[in-house]
Formats: structure tokens, C-alpha cells, sequence
């Protein structure tokens, strides 16, 4: 037993090093030097000026009216994508776990099939970022309030997909294997037997993705939809920074809030 | 009728998992109404038999019927029609910890409902079953337990809401898997008697695994001894002989190896 904790410990020392090691080899590769890190005057001078606005942010009507517009459209787009990418992702990860099949289903290679493809179709969909796929929209298709909203759902209904189906597959057996038992159909074993067990995790998660399609639905303005996103762009433009400001503690502002409440709404959810 | 009259029977079942033989050509029959008790040490087979009764578990070699059903051939549609009238009392209970006893209980009834009729009575339960579920869990003792959250009941209670599911299951008979191994010594009796009763009351056949060969005799006219897999008497308590008694605990390592 003390021999196994040991080799255990050798392992992680193992990978900890292996991090490090390639921590320095992509600095090298990269030819990153630390001198390279401190701006030069005249960026330097850009920069300073950036981060001084942020203590005079504009607080003119006008302005605030706008990042108050804008917030709301963030958020509307946030909660459509969110909303779209757990239909997705409850269906998705339906498809993806194993927990609701009936015994001997593993045996059975179209099954198997269908699971292989699934999952693959899932770690396809979220391995491209929001950001990518917006970028595809753009050259494709052209971009508009759709696109934008696709563009987040598509890796979300991927990462709903894995976790829930994830979730799922880790909830206790016992009571899908006695309402199988009783006669139960397999979708009805995973709907009362399985989900409900893992409802609350899911929920919680639910949450937290939210607080991600938020950031993701005011970066997707940059593309041209009235978030949050689109007036900084226009105001970095302008290099006017107090209005940049403005719109970035809209955005932190947000976050804040949404956050103080879905942690007071997540505890409730556990107890 | 004849054969397709009694309510379970197996026919020289055997179930091995691998090499091990988890049961050894078993046969017996159980008729509509009867109360069968089957005792013997743990790792003896009793789980196993009970799971072969409603096709949890299939047979490698011979056959097995229930409700007038061979389970070993039987298409996964009608396994279920089958099962949904057998109520099963898991060792372990088996409930949904987070859901309300009202909501534990309705899920008797998924076997025999459609998927909408389904989801309605978990969310909106109909006044019928609601009446229909206030009784049953009146007959088991937790009547007020109703919208109580399952995971805060004691264990006690929790195993009369596994009843009341099995119950609301209106099963032609019941399968429970050592009922008494979850709750404290002194509510076993508790259990084994409402158990009885129930069935009793309303024509149950009743199959029960048990450790407690005193509870057993107390409790039902017929006990099946069961050890290693295989079936060593299948008797009233009154005639049980009491070197067939000794015989089915005896923990000397070389009558295992023989059996």
C-alpha cells in the first residue's frame, strides 16, 4: 500500500514537472523573453492612458442609456442561447450517456454506433469556440442576430451534452435499476429514475454556463449585434476610453449581480 | 390450467455469473396467494432467485415462468407488461433521495402509463391517485408523510414508501429482497408482519428472502432452503427438520467446497 502512495506521488511529481517543462519549452518556441513583455514608450504611453480612464469613466446620460440598452441586449441574447443550448444538451446528452439502457444493450452495435457518434458529435461541437464559429457565420453566411445566437449555442448545447450526459451516467443505479424492474421503459427510467438524482447539479450548472453566455453574447457584438460588445469595439475605435469603461463595469456589473444571485439560488438548489 | 396455474415457476434454472454458479438446476413452484420465505446464508443465491422470478436476471440453463409467462424468450415490450405487475422491495430501497414520497410512489405505476400520462403525474398528480396513493401509504403507517421529501424520512419510513411504490404497482404479486437487512432488529418483525399482512389482505403472492430462519417460520407456512445455489429443503416450518436447519448454516469450510 505504502508503495503504491509512493509510485502515486512519483506520478504527479512526474506530471507537475512535464507542465513546467512545457510551460518553458513554449516560451522558447514562441521567443518570448521577458523584455518583450514591458511595452514599449509609445504603447506604453496607449496603455497607461487606457488604464487611467478607468477612473473617470463617462457618466453622461446618454451614455449610460446605451450601456444600459446594451446590457439588456446582452442578456437577452445570453438567456436565448442558454436557453437553446440546454434543450440541445439535455437531448444530446440523452443520446450520449449509457445509464437508461436496458442490461445487455452494450452487447448491441448499432447502439454502440449511435453512442460513438454522438459523443464524437458533441467533442466536435465544443471544441470550436464561440468565437470560431462566429468568425465561420461571418465569412459564410454574413452575420446577423441569428448567426450570433447560434454561434454560442452550438459549443454550449456541446458542453451541456457532455456534462449532463456525464452527470447522468455518474447518479446513483439503484433506483433506475428497481423502476426497470417494475416494468419501466428505458426513457422513462432515465426521466424518474436517473434525472431527477441529477437535477440539482444540473441545474447548477446551468447556472454557471449562464454567467459564460453572458461574456460570450457581449464578446459576440464585435461581430456586429447591439451587445455590449459592439459599443466597446465602436468606442475603442474612437479611442475614447471613459465610454469604453462605461461599458466594461456595465459588463462586470452584470456579472456581479447574476452571480450573487445564482450563488444564493444554486444553495437553495443543493439543500 | 395445470402448469400455467401457478404463479412462478422455475424448472431446473440455473444462473452462472462466469464461473460461478450463482444457482444449481433449481425447481420450484410457487401458486397464486402462496407466502413463500427463502432462507439460507448470504452469497446462498436468495437475490439471485428472486431477481430470476421477474427476468433481472435470465437463466443460463432451464426455464423460468411468471404470471403464466416463459421470461427466458420473452420480448422486451411484454418482460415489462410482466414485471409491472410484481412489485419488487430492493434490499436497498431503491427511492429517488430528492423527490417527494408522492412522486417516489407515482413511478409504481411508469410500467403500465404512457410517457405524457407519465410526466403529468409527476408534476400534477390526478386526485384519483392521490387518493388512491393517501391510502396505501395510510395502510403502511405514513399517512402524513405524503409530501414529505423521501431522503428526510427515517430509514423505517423510507422502506414503507419502497412498499407503497410496490403496492401502487396493484401487483399480482410480491418479490422482497431481505426487507428486515435495512432497518433495525427491532422493526423487522414490524416489516415481515405488514408485509404478510398486505399480501394477505389483498391475494398477494408473496416471495420473500430472509436471513432470520425464526422470523420466517414464524411468518410463513412454506420455507425454501437455499445454499451454495442449490435447493436444500422446500417445507412447512412443522416439518422442518432441524438437522435440515443446521445443515443450511453450517459455515464448515468443507461442506462449502462439497456444495
Amino acid at each position: 500500500m505504502a508503495k503504491r502512495l509512493d509510485q502515486n506521488l512519483g506520478s504527479r511529481r512526474l506530471l507537475l514537472l512535464g507542465i513546467v517543462a512545457a510551460g518553458v519549452l513554449a516560451l522558447v518556441q514562441l521567443g518570448i523573453t521577458p523584455g518583450e513583455m514591458i511595452p514599449s514608450d509609445a504603447s506604453g504611453a496607449g496603455v497607461g492612458k487606457f488604464f487611467l480612464a478607468a477612473l473617470t469613466p463617462a457618466t453622461g446620460a446618454d451614455t449610460l442609456l446605451i450601456a444600459a440598452r446594451a446590457a439588456l441586449t446582452t442578456l437577452r441574447f445570453a438567456a436565448l442561447a442558454t436557453a437553446i443550448s440546454v434543450v440541445g444538451g439535455f437531448v444530446l446528452g440523452f443520446l450520449g450517456s449509457t445509464a437508461w439502457w436496458p442490461p445487455g444493450a452494450r452487447r448491441n452495435p448499432l447502439r454502440l454506433g449511435a453512442l460513438v457518434a454522438t459523443r464524437a458529435l458533441i467533442t466536435f461541437m465544443r471544441s470550436v469556440h464561440e468565437l470560431l464559429w462566429a468568425v465561420l457565420f461571418l465569412t459564410a453566411i454574413g452575420f446577423s442576430a441569428t448567426a450570433g445566437v447560434i454561434a454560442i449555442a452550438i459549443p454550449f448545447i456541446g458542453t451541456f451534452a457532455k456534462i449532463f450526459s456525464e452527470m447522468i451516467d455518474e447518479a446513483p443505479r439503484a433506483a433506475a435499476d428497481a423502476l426497470g424492474a417494475s416494468g419501466a421503459s428505458p426513457l422513462r427510467v432515465y426521466l424518474f429514475g436517473l434525472l431527477p438524482l441529477a437535477l440539482p447539479d444540473i441545474l447548477a450548472y446551468i447556472l454557471y454556463r449562464f454567467e459564460c453566455a453572458l461574456r460570450a453574447s457581449a464578446v459576440i457584438g464585435f461581430f456586429g449585434i447591439p451587445t455590449l460588445g459592439q459599443y466597446i469595439k465602436l468606442a475603442f475605435e474612437d479611442l475614447n476610453y471613459p465610454v469604453v469603461w462605461t461599458y466594461l463595469y456595465m459588463l462586470i456589473a452584470m456579472v456581479i449581480i447574476f452571480d450573487l444571485w445564482s450563488g444564493s439560488a444554486r444553495r437553495r438548489i443543493a439543500h | 390450467m395445470g402448469e400455467s396455474a401457478s404463479h412462478f415457476r422455475l424448472d431446473a434454472a440455473s444462473v452462472s455469473f462466469g464461473k460461478v454458479d450463482a444457482l444449481d438446476r433449481v425447481s420450484i413452484s410457487i401458486d397464486p396467494g402462496e407466502r413463500v420465505a427463502i432462507v439460507g446464508p448470504s452469497g446462498g443465491g436468495k437475490t439471485t432467485l428472486l431477481r430470476l422470478l421477474n427476468g433481472i436476471v435470465r437463466p443460463s440453463a432451464g426455464s423460468v415462468t411468471a404470471l403464466g409467462e416463459a421470461l427466458g424468450s420473452l420480448p422486451a415490450e411484454r418482460l415489462r407488461e410482466v414485471r409491472s405487475r410484481i412489485g419488487f422491495i430492493h434490499q436497498h430501497l431503491a427511492l429517488v433521495p430528492n423527490l417527494r414520497v408522492v412522486q417516489n410512489v407515482i413511478s409504481g405505476k411508469l410500467g403500465r402509463r404512457g410517457l405524457l400520462r407519465s410526466m403529468r403525474d409527476f408534476l400534477f398528480p390526478g386526485s384519483a391517485d392521490l387518493e388512491q396513493i393517501h391510502a396505501i401509504l395510510e395502510r403502511v403507517g405514513i399517512a402524513e408523510k405524503l409530501y414529505e421529501r423521501t431522503d428526510r424520512l427515517s430509514g423505517g419510513q423510507q422502506q414503507r414508501v419502497a412498499i407503497a411504490r410496490a403496492l401502487f404497482q396493484e401487483p399480482l404479486a410480491l418479490l422482497a429482497d431481505e426487507p428486515v437487512s435495512s432497518v433495525d432488529p427491532a422493526r423487522a418483525r414490524d416489516t415481515v408482519s405488514l408485509l404478510t399482512e398486505l399480501s394477505e389482505e389483498d391475494g398477494l403472492t408473496l416471495c420473500m428472502s430472509l436471513h432470520n430462519i425464526e422470523l420466517a417460520s414464524e411468518f410463513f407456512p412454506r420455507i425454501v432452503g437455499l445454499r451454495a445455489g442449490r435447493v436444500l429443503f422446500d417445507s412447512s416450518p412443522a416439518s422442518l427438520e432441524p438437522s435440515a436447519m443446521r445443515e443450511l448454516f453450517d459455515l464448515s469450510p468443507g461442506e462449502a467446497l462439497k456444495a
